[in-house]
């Protein structure tokens, strides 16, 4: 994809922020799971992990997750960034994340057979299918990913208050 | 009902449509997009009466491709849905025993043989859910365990053989599908139905071989577990057959892992982690 469609189409994003009445965060999440062949960055990870703590936020986010979750083959990249997201969630939001997808694994689970194939005879869906394999082990597995979430704590901790030690 | 944001009308008008794309004519196997939304959606609403009704309204019956991918859909909904969908199925034998019933003896594109067996499978695994309703449609050991709450393999004896029946179902079935397979065709119908078949049969196997284990510990008895073991590495034997010969067709590959088992069946006097 040459720079200037992806121009174009974060324009056409931007436009359809606007018009479609997204709100701040919503539009955070859209950013970072788009179709633009890069990122997610971890600063917006980060950001939206941090939004994740505040209940409306929470909600918002989770809004915007799950459509691009359930989103087309064509745009697997919405799907592959979305768990790209929710990996991170899982380790670094709120435990409402935690619940959540909990709640509603089959989302995650169904997944796993995803497919699309683009126009090159690429297999686009591989990445998608072991993403959700991978991110279905890690909800199954309650006592890895309270470890898990706990050094994550633990490392975020230290970086930030480095100062006091 | 559900946490997810949903739209209960929007989600029932676009499954009856997820199940006539799922069951459209062409010889091709049933996108699993539309088969992913049937399964979400019982999860959604812990119920497939929406299902069953969609699958009733289409004209399905009468075309044998349609019929057999129905089938296809039906497997995966059991295997994935909500566990509701194995209770409301058991109310739907009707419906399957029709299926084989609208068939007829010779078939333009040869799937008549291939659906009635499909049939007698798919009645098979209802009846062994019917009796053993905490399994779930996968026969995932963990939640089987987390369900049970308990480790307490030595009321399994019976368990064990009605899940060695089903494996042998699965056996002869899988068998007919590569029998009916056509030289010149891509069989992408035939083979999307070994799909489902691999994941269950897979499901059973490692099922089975951690009751064996649990059981070999906690008995003295070893010799009345011989038949058991028997027909254990004889089902093994079997499996390894089986997921060799579907690890040969691309089109299997690129949508599941086929799992790959070792030459000897495990020893089930060691303990899994020795």
């Amino acid at each position: 994809m040459s720079s200037l469609q992806n121009m174009s189409k974060s324009a056409m994003r931007v436009g359809k922020n606007y018009i479609k009445g997204y709100t701040d965060v919503q539009v955070k999440v859209r950013d970072a799971t788009s179709n633009d062949p890069w990122g997610p960055s971890g600063q917006q990870m980060n950001e939206l992990a941090q939004l994740s703590y505040n209940q409306n936020d929470f909600i918002e986010i989770m809004e915007i997750l799950d459509k691009r979750l359930n989103d087309k083959g064509k745009n697997w990249r919405h799907v592959f960034k979305s768990l790209t997201l929710l990996d991170y969630l899982l380790h670094a939001g709120s435990e409402n994340c935690v619940i959540y997808f909990r709640d509603n694994i089959y989302v995650v689970k169904t997944l796993k057979e995803f497919q699309y194939v683009d126009e090159y005879g690429k297999d686009q869906g591989a990445n998608v299918r072991q993403k959700a394999k991978d991110i279905t082990n890690l909800l199954q597995d309650e006592a890895r990913l309270r470890e898990e979430r706990r050094s994550r704590a633990h490392m975020r901790e230290r970086m930030t208050g480095g100062s006091n030690d | 009902l559900p946490t997810r944001p949903v739209d209960r009308d929007k989600a029932e008008a676009e499954l009856s449509l997820n199940v006539k794309k799922a069951t459209s004519p062409d010889e091709t196997a049933p996108k699993q997009k539309h088969v992913r939304k049937c399964i979400v959606y019982t999860w959604d609403y812990h119920s497939s009466q929406s299902i069953w009704a969609s699958l009733r309204v289409q004209p399905i019956l009468g075309d044998e491709v349609q019929t057999f991918k129905a089938l296809i859909l039906v497997h995966k909904v059991l295997q994935e849905g909500h566990q509701i969908v194995l209770k409301e199925a058991q109310e739907q034998i009707g419906w399957f025993e029709t299926c084989s019933r609208t068939v007829g003896g010779e078939s333009a594109r040869g799937y008549s043989t291939l659906i009635r067996a499909y049939v007698n499978f798919v009645l098979a695994k209802l009846r062994f859910h019917r009796h053993h309703p905490e399994f779930n449609g996968l026969f995932e050991y963990e939640e089987y365990i987390s369900l049970k709450n308990i480790d307490n393999p030595d009321e399994g004896y019976e368990t064990i053989v009605d899940l060695m029946e089903l494996q042998d179902q699965i056996e002869q079935f899988q068998k007919l599908v590569f029998a009916h397979f056509r030289g010149s065709a891509t069989n992408e119908c035939r083979i999307a139905s070994l799909v489902p078949l691999v994941k269950e049969s897979y499901g059973i196997y490692k099922f089975l071989t951690s009751m064996l284990r649990a059981m070999h510990r906690r008995t003295d008895a070893m010799d009345a577990l011989e038949p058991l073991r028997a027909r254990y590495n004889h089902q093994h034997h079997n499996l390894r057959k089986f997921y060799y010969e579907c690890a040969n067709l691309k089109f299997l590959t690129s949508l599941i892992n086929v799992p790959k088992l070792n030459h000897d069946p495990p020893n089930l006097f060691d303990s899994p982690d020795a």
